[in-house]
């Protein structure tokens, strides 16, 4: 799928994400989270594994995180990209 | 449910809803959302001007619920809809700590405020100017430049001599009667010549909505004073140490009581910061101190012979070219 124009999904309520895409050249992923130290980097693989199967190559995706478990964030990255991709 | 509060009767329920925490309903809003209960009591109300939340506000019986986090997620939404991204807040210090659960950063913190930002931020806008950064003892000024005068070279080349690198920040606020555009275009052409100068528009980092409506809307209430302190504590704890900020030089102020009072409260909260406050005073046409609002006064004449006096001719020529307009000019203040 590819990021056509501006989209986000989520919240900011417990265990839950707000997902945050725009266009760009390339890929980038920004993760804010108060337990980005312990779980980022676990944030981070989850959403690349989510982006890899959803073949989205490039755009700025911004994440917001309150604790969401592997499923919610799964559900919120692929509701943002979806409507980042419609016409 | 977090719904819009739509007629007059949901208004005045938000209104006397904000005044149980001693806050003040401002009619200037592009959203304005609050959350009622099955009985129709209104538990929580919020709202977002641009970038700034404001009027945010949880019933006590509701603060363990995900009350607040639906509304600011609203309003966040509804702003990133507008195409914002960064939004900041300024709240009691006492309840910072709610909106760093939900990813809000805190800025500064005075006594009776705090300011926090949500999003890409202050991080954002460091990496942006990450190639002008310079090591040493800096200095910095701070000017709206309505326009640039022969006043604000002085104050540059002064300051400039006292540092290792001076950087120059634009206030980027649009409440002036020259756009940010034209004002930051004339900076940079005036400056020509000193070499260890910097040109930075401030972002919403120095005297913005954000840190000083009451520069803007001349309000004179005891609001003032805490923004002057913010204003101040701000510049201090985010910009000078991402820059090696140590001096900050302002210019004399005779003609603006505000702006004194500016300088003064600068001259109060920086020092203790560890910023050092410097004051030079106003370079002088023969014997009136040279001010943008003095320019501004005599543009009706267009008199080449006047305004020479006052302005290098990077500006001059710009505010006797064709694409300026006197008619063109904002109602707003320096």
């Amino acid at each position: 799928m590819e990021i056509r124009r501006k989209a986000q999904a989520g919240t900011m309520q417990s265990s839950d994400m707000m997902v945050f895409v725009e266009p760009a050249q390339e890929l980038t992923i920004e993760i804010e989270s108060t337990v980005v130290k312990q779980f980022g980097h676990l944030i981070r693989q989850r959403i690349e594994g989510k982006l890899q199967q959803l073949d989205v190559r490039s755009g700025r995706i911004r994440v917001s995180d309150r604790g969401a478990l592997d499923y919610a964030i799964d559900a919120r990255v692929e509701t943002a990209i979806a409507r980042a991709a419609e016409e | 449910m977090v719904r819009e509060v739509v007629g007059t009767q949901q208004r005045s329920q938000v209104k006397q809803f904000l005044s149980l925490f001693d806050l003040t309903f401002e009619d200037d809003c592009d959203d304005l959302l609050g959350i009622w209960d099955e009985q129709g009591r209104l538990i929580a109300s919020g709202a977002r001007q641009r970038e700034l939340l404001k009027m945010i506000a949880v019933d006590p019986d509701h603060q363990q619920t995900e009350a607040f986090a639906q509304l600011v997620s609203e309003l966040i939404r509804r702003g990133f809809n507008d195409g914002l991204e960064t939004f900041f807040v300024v709240t009691r210090p006492q309840n910072s700590l709610s909106f760093e659960a939900v990813n809000f950063r805190l800025l500064c913190l005075t006594e009776q405020t705090a300011l926090l930002e949500y999003g890409p931020g202050i991080a954002a806008y460091v990496d942006n100017h990450r190639p002008v950064r310079h090591d040493g003892v800096n200095g910095a000024v701070v000017i709206n430049a309505n326009p640039f005068t022969l006043g604000h070279r002085y104050l540059i080349e002064t300051a400039a001599r006292q540092v290792d690198w001076l950087y120059v920040f634009v206030v980027q606020e649009d409440s002036s009667s020259f756009t940010f555009d034209v004002r930051y275009d004339l900076v940079c052409q005036g400056v020509t010549g000193v070499d260890n100068v910097t040109v930075l528009p401030t972002g919403p980092y120095a005297i913005s909505a954000m840190t000083f409506p009451g520069y803007f809307l001349k309000d004179h209430d005891a609001v003032e004073a805490q923004q002057l302190e913010m204003d101040a504590t701000l510049f201090a704890r985010q910009l000078a140490p991402r820059f090696a900020i140590r001096r900050r030089f302002v210019g004399s102020e005779p003609y603006c009581d505000l702006t004194r009072r500016y300088n003064e409260a600068l001259k109060k909260y920086l020092p203790r910061l560890g910023v050092d406050l410097i004051e030079i005073p106003r370079a002088t046409n023969g014997c009136d101190a040279i001010s943008a609002s003095q320019v501004r006064e005599l543009l009706g004449d267009r008199s080449r012979a006047t305004l020479e006096a006052l302005v290098p001719s990077s500006t001059l020529n710009y505010l006797l070219s064709s694409t300026f307009n006197t008619n063109g000019l904002a109602p707003g203040r320096h």
